[in-house]
């Protein structure tokens, strides 16, 4: 699908030097770049740095002029749409409903050399291993502080020191961590910010890899280039041994803030990289001083939390008062050794903007080394010298508070205006030791592709590393980031900044293959149980009913439809009369008013009314919502299916125009929705809550449906055209047919009707099979109590006697129906009540504010 | 309150330190983190210390925190309406009177000066910084230079500044919360210990002085004539400031002197945050509002 855009399957040489067929694009950038005015923030470029290009970049450079503007533009297409499709979000959605949250990715890689690689990465390591001497060393014995290596204020005054965990030791140590770099203009590497709290971007970077290679397919073929799936093996393997020793078989989750979060898709895509579940507090308690995980009437012990809480509000009791993201005594659990936190909830100390100036000191004396990989000069506000240096070279530098990531934020010193700029002297004067000064990095350019050509963005790389038995492990790659525009101090995907994939070319001793080299082959321990949480569980359930519920909308609404194309202009006919019947069933169901006479209006808004809570827009959407909440337990295919429905939904045709062909499509999606739930998932208890919801929905539906028509008496030739409507509703007409003319089934279509929908327990679109199903889900979930229930009901419809149900006024069947109806909602509610129950909502006690004597 | 030379004598207390929360509607689980046993200082030796929890906890457990001082992690999962919290301490105490003379050798600013050369960094800085409820401010600037001038001789400016926030002060209860700002108070005029303790500090970190805060108790005499009533004891707070040297120096400013063998000391922090007596977590689906009753003895035996 994306050979088009490759250069080096088509007619394009794929190696050598730039030739003459270039199209200019790459002549034109490196003009761009000529011709733009200096900037102290701006240094060399990535792809054409100075006069010719860097023999690592010449293939990318090859593939950029092959493509020319218009191959490119439509990578950047691709791109967009593979995004979509994989469904890689970041941020919030706004309170108005703006869906526009895909993750913004450029197509073309940042390439980095092995050799220059090698050289970083031994530069990670080193810094990784002096931050976590540090750290240790600050929650212990803070010998830096006490000999003056670091000044105590830079630590004691940062917020990140968190004296609740004091001497609390944590097995496995910093576990992870992330830098972000920029390059210099003398080309050399520099550290932006240490990323060693909870480090986010893994999984985009993951994401990227799997966007970036699609589109660039051919230039990916033809470049040996070093791969990313080796890291998370060992980043899980490194995250699991990091269990307290008494674990045999560890158990370890991804501790989220919620689905809600900003990087609620890095947090889920990685969770599934690295084989553990998500959880949020709700799904997690604190008793006996460990922490649990929460399963319908058990709890299974957790080892180790892979935090993305920030540390603030992993525990209300010991940490902020006021966080409903945490857990009380989660501190306390860590200090008894039966959790480990990873990383742990100290180490944003280390992401301390003030520790800079100091750090070559610390190394000396921690490691007897030069740090390698360091920061741009800084100097503390805090000492005399450091002070009367901020002050003196304000404009030029920027000026960071030691509370990075709180309300406080950096400046560069010139970009301020005249009042700002003279507060903030005021401020760094009357609290010094709160403020640092950092000469600006002049960050090298990549180009990025726009429909105006490509323009050079400036490029933070982050790259991460994970420490398994004290060495770290570095992922061969990272998450860039390029902001393009006016050059701001900050890029990030928060300040609107593209994303760009990080190709570090394998070295030439490498093995190609699968695997990076070291990674050792592991026997996979026999892990415990999958052990489903209420709030998974539930979301699961609903996501099964609202899949189920849009379906159903679906498929009643284009009989409707059809009839009310048919008849709605003949007022008194049969067919109007069965069509007004069917509306009224529909909105009975959907319970979305209308206007009678408006029949045409009335099925478009139960169709597209994303307001109205019966319509099928509606369910469509709290589908997408829930899929969102479980995205770590679902098949990475949904998202390309679940992205189709959505395109679908918003392509609703114009009044004058038929319903029915939208309709078509709309059902289409839902059944790719229902056909990868069905084939992708193993039927365990996850799978018996999703199913679970889908039968249930059915059945009710499906029992609606049956009562709102055919438990009513009407003349027999409406009763007649609205049966055959009913049917074909149920997807059952041509059974129907079939076997009237074969002369097997009942003779009278509402027998038919009736044995189809409500009884036949082969047919799956009734509410026998339903039932069935139920039961077996419901098995698979443990909850022998509600499968009981189940088959009960089953053995009830299964006793119905069809010829006498729909005898006479047809109150006999609707008296059966009204049971049935009971017993689905009884089943409904216990199963919620029993099985999606929440945590008991949490309280801070008053303070006593003692009275003195 | 008078301050007499047998206030400095040797002697031993019973401090019987009950809290009690009643909900109106059932807890399932609390945690709770509590400072339910003394700490040994120079000034105090703990003979003995016992801790009653009802319900039965789970789980109690005892470390030593940042500050040094024992903390508690409690933690009960049986359902519950009511929870009592209780602590009896025995201890011998026995305050050195401060020497002021000796003191007064430094100017306010000459000791900033020697500490900032000689004391261990983690202390004097981790009691000099701003911390959550001490927070610099110009009021408490002005409000400690009308009190005390940098070039003031050391003692006599730590017993001036408690003079100072007895006189401008007035005790009150009632007025202030956890959540009022030292600014606030500067406004209002009026607090009770907590405040005062925290003006105390402020003042005190303005001048380069570290200075922290203490929770503990204070032995009080009933009117002449009338029996001591039981649980009418309270907690009390109060400031100390470190010395060059070494040493601290605890001051009551409300009551206007230095802590003698009176006080018991039960914790200290930066200030109330650190070293608040019983905090706690409840779960429940409606607990609804909930009462707390402290009832404190100090006796004397």
């Amino acid at each position: 699908m994306t050979t088009p855009l490759n250069p080096a399957d088509g007619a394009a040489p794929a190696s050598g030097a730039p030739t003459a067929v270039s199209s200019g694009v790459l002549a034109a950038y490196a003009a761009t770049l000529r011709d733009r005015p200096a900037d102290p923030l701006r240094g060399v470029d990535e792809l054409v740095a100075g006069e010719g290009l860097r023999p690592e970049q010449q293939l990318l450079a090859d593939a950029v002029d092959a493509m020319g503007m218009p191959g490119l533009l439509a990578a950047r297409h691709e791109t967009r749409r593979l995004v979509h499709d994989d469904g890689i979000r970041y941020g919030v959605s706004g309170r108005d409903g703006v869906r526009d949250l895909d993750w913004r990715l450029d197509p073309l890689p940042v390439v980095l050399s092995a050799a220059e690689w090698a050289g970083l990465e031994r530069g990670l390591q080193q810094r990784a291993a002096l931050l976590e001497l540090i750290h240790d060393d600050l929650y212990g014995e803070r010998l830096l502080l006490r000999r003056g290596v670091i000044p105590a204020e830079v630590v004691l005054g940062h917020p990140g020191f968190l004296r609740q965990v004091d001497h609390v030791r944590s097995r496995g140590g910093l576990v992870v961590g992330a830098h972000d770099l920029g390059r210099d203009a003398d080309g050399s590497w520099r550290v932006l910010a240490d990323r060693m709290s909870a480090p986010s971007g893994a999984g985009y970077a993951m994401a990227n890899r799997r966007v970036t290679t699609r589109v660039l397919a051919g230039l990916h073929r033809s470049t040996e280039l070093a791969r990313l799936r080796g890291f998370f093996h060992t980043m899980s393997a490194a995250v699991r041994e990091a269990a307290p020793p008494s674990s045999e078989v560890p158990r370890v989750v991804l501790y989220s803030p919620g689905s809600m979060s900003e990087t609620a898709y890095d947090q889920s895509f990685l969770a599934s990289l690295l084989g553990f579940p998500l959880a949020e507090s709700d799904d997690l308690v604190v008793r006996d001083g460990r922490v649990w995980l929460r399963a319908a009437g058990r709890l299974e012990p957790v080892d180790v939390l892979l935090r993305r809480v920030d540390p603030e509000y992993c525990d209300p009791l010991d940490l902020r008062g006021d966080s409903q993201l945490g857990l009380p005594g989660l501190v306390e659990a860590t200090r008894r050794g039966t959790l480990t936190v990873a990383n742990p909830l100290g180490a944003q100390v280390l992401e301390n903007p003030g520790l800079a100036p100091f750090l070559q000191a610390a190394s000396q004396a921690l490691l007897g080394e030069d740090l390698q990989l360091t920061g741009k000069p800084a100097w503390w506000c805090g000492d005399r010298d450091g002070l009367a240096h901020v002050l003196d070279s304000f404009d030029r530098l920027v000026i960071r508070p030691l509370a990075t990531g709180g309300p406080e934020r950096a400046h560069l010193g010139a970009h301020l205006a005249p009042d700002a700029r003279e507060e903030l002297r005021r401020r760094i004067q009357a609290e010094p030791w709160a403020w640092v000064g950092q000469e600006p990095l002049p960050l090298s350019t990549a180009p990025v592709v726009t429909p105006r050509g490509l323009v050079p963005g400036r490029v933070v790389v982050r790259t991460f590393w994970a420490q398994r038995d004290g060495e770290r492990h570095v992922m061969p790659g990272g998450l860039a980031r390029a902001g393009v525009g006016a050059p701001e101090l900050h890029v990030s995907s928060s300040a609107g900044a593209i994303a760009k994939d990080v190709w570090v070319l394998a070295p030439e001793t490498a093995e190609s293959g699968w695997g990076d080299p070291g990674v050792r082959p592991e026997l996979v321990a026999v892990r415990p149980r999958a052990v489903v949480a209420p709030r998974v569980a539930d979301n699961l359930f609903w996501l099964g009913r609202y899949a189920e519920r849009a379906e159903a909308a679906g498929r009643v609404l284009r009989v409707c439809d059809d009839l009310v194309e048919d008849h709605a202009s003949r007022p008194g006919t049969p067919g109007e009369q069965a069509m007004r019947a069917l509306l009224a069933a529909a909105t009975t169901i959907t319970r979305v008013p209308g206007d009678p006479a408006q029949p045409r209006a009335h099925v478009r808004t139960m169709v597209t009314d994303p307001r109205q809570s019966g319509s099928l827009r509606y369910a469509a959407d709290r589908l997408g919502d829930a899929a969102q909440r479980v995205r770590d337990q679902l098949s990475q295919d949904i998202w390309h299916v679940l992205s189709r429905l959505d395109r679908t939904l918003a392509h609703v045709p114009s009044d004058e125009h038929q319903l029915q062909p939208h309709l078509y499509d709309v059902l289409e999606s839902l059944l790719a929705v229902s056909g990868v739930i069905a084939e992708s998932m193993v039927r365990d208890e996850t799978w018996g809550f999703l199913d679970g919801g889908i039968r249930l929905e059915r059945a009710q539906f499906t029992v609606a449906l049956l009562a709102a028509t055919l438990a009513q008496e009407r003349p027999p030739i409406i009763d007649g055209q609205l049966t055959e409507a009913v049917l074909e509703v149920g997807e059952s007409i041509l059974t129907h047919r079939r076997r009237t003319v074969a002369g097997e089934g009942p003779v009278w279509p509402i027998h038919s009707a009736v044995s189809l929908l409500l009884l036949d327990r082969g047919n799956p679109r009734s509410v026998a099979f339903s039932i069935d199903r139920l039961a077996e889900d419901l098995h698979l979930v443990g909850d022998e109590v509600l499968a009981a229930k189940a088959e009960a009901l089953a053995g009830q419809v299964a006793r119905v006697d069809l010829v006498e149900a729909c005898a006479g006024d047809r109150t006999g069947l609707a008296e059966i129906l009204g049971e049935v109806r009971a017993s689905l909602f009884a089943v409904s509610d216990d199963l919620t009540r029993r099985r999606f129950a929440r945590k008991t909502s949490q309280q801070t006690l008053p303070i006593n504010w003692a009275v003195t004597s | 309150m008078s301050q007499g030379p047998d206030d400095w004598t040797p002697r031993q207390y019973t401090v019987r330190h009950r809290t009690t929360y009643t909900y109106e509607g059932a807890v399932e689980a609390c945690f709770e983190r509590g400072f339910l046993a003394p700490r040994a200082t120079p000034s105090q030796r703990v003979l003995a210390n016992e801790v009653h929890v009802s319900p039965e906890p789970q789980l109690l457990t005892e470390h030593v925190d940042h500050f040094g001082n024992p903390s508690f992690y409690v933690e009960i999962q049986t359902p519950h309406r009511e929870l009592v919290v209780e602590k009896v301490s025995h201890l011998e105490v026995h305050w050195p009177q401060p020497d002021l003379d000796a003191l007064d050798a430094w100017t306010v600013e000459a000791a900033a000066a020697d500490l900032l050369a000689h004391a261990d960094p983690v202390d004097r800085v981790g009691h000099l910084l701003p911390s959550p409820l001490v927070q610099p401010a110009p009021e408490v600037l002005d409000y400690c230079r009308s009190v005390i001038a940098p070039g003031m001789p050391l003692g006599q400016a730590i017993v001036a500044l408690a003079r100072g926030i007895h006189r401008d002060f007035a005790y009150k209860s009632g007025v202030t919360t956890v959540r009022t700002t030292l600014p606030e108070l500067l406004e209002l005029r009026q607090g009770v210990c907590q405040d005062f303790a925290h003006l105390a500090i402020g003042c005190l970190r303005s001048l380069g002085l570290p200075a922290r805060y203490v929770s503990g108790y204070l032995e009080t005499v009933p009117p002449p004539g009338q029996a001591k009533l039981a649980g009418a004891d309270a907690s009390h707070a109060w400031a100390s400031v470190m010395v060059p040297g070494g040493g601290w120096i605890d001051l009551d400013p409300t009551n206007d002197h230095l802590a003698d063998s009176r006080y018991v000391v039960t914790a200290w922090g930066r200030d109330f945050r650190d070293v608040s007596p019983l905090k706690g977590i409840v779960m429940a689906e409606a607990a609804g509002a909930s009462t707390l009753a402290v009832a404190v003895d100090v006796t004397r035996v």
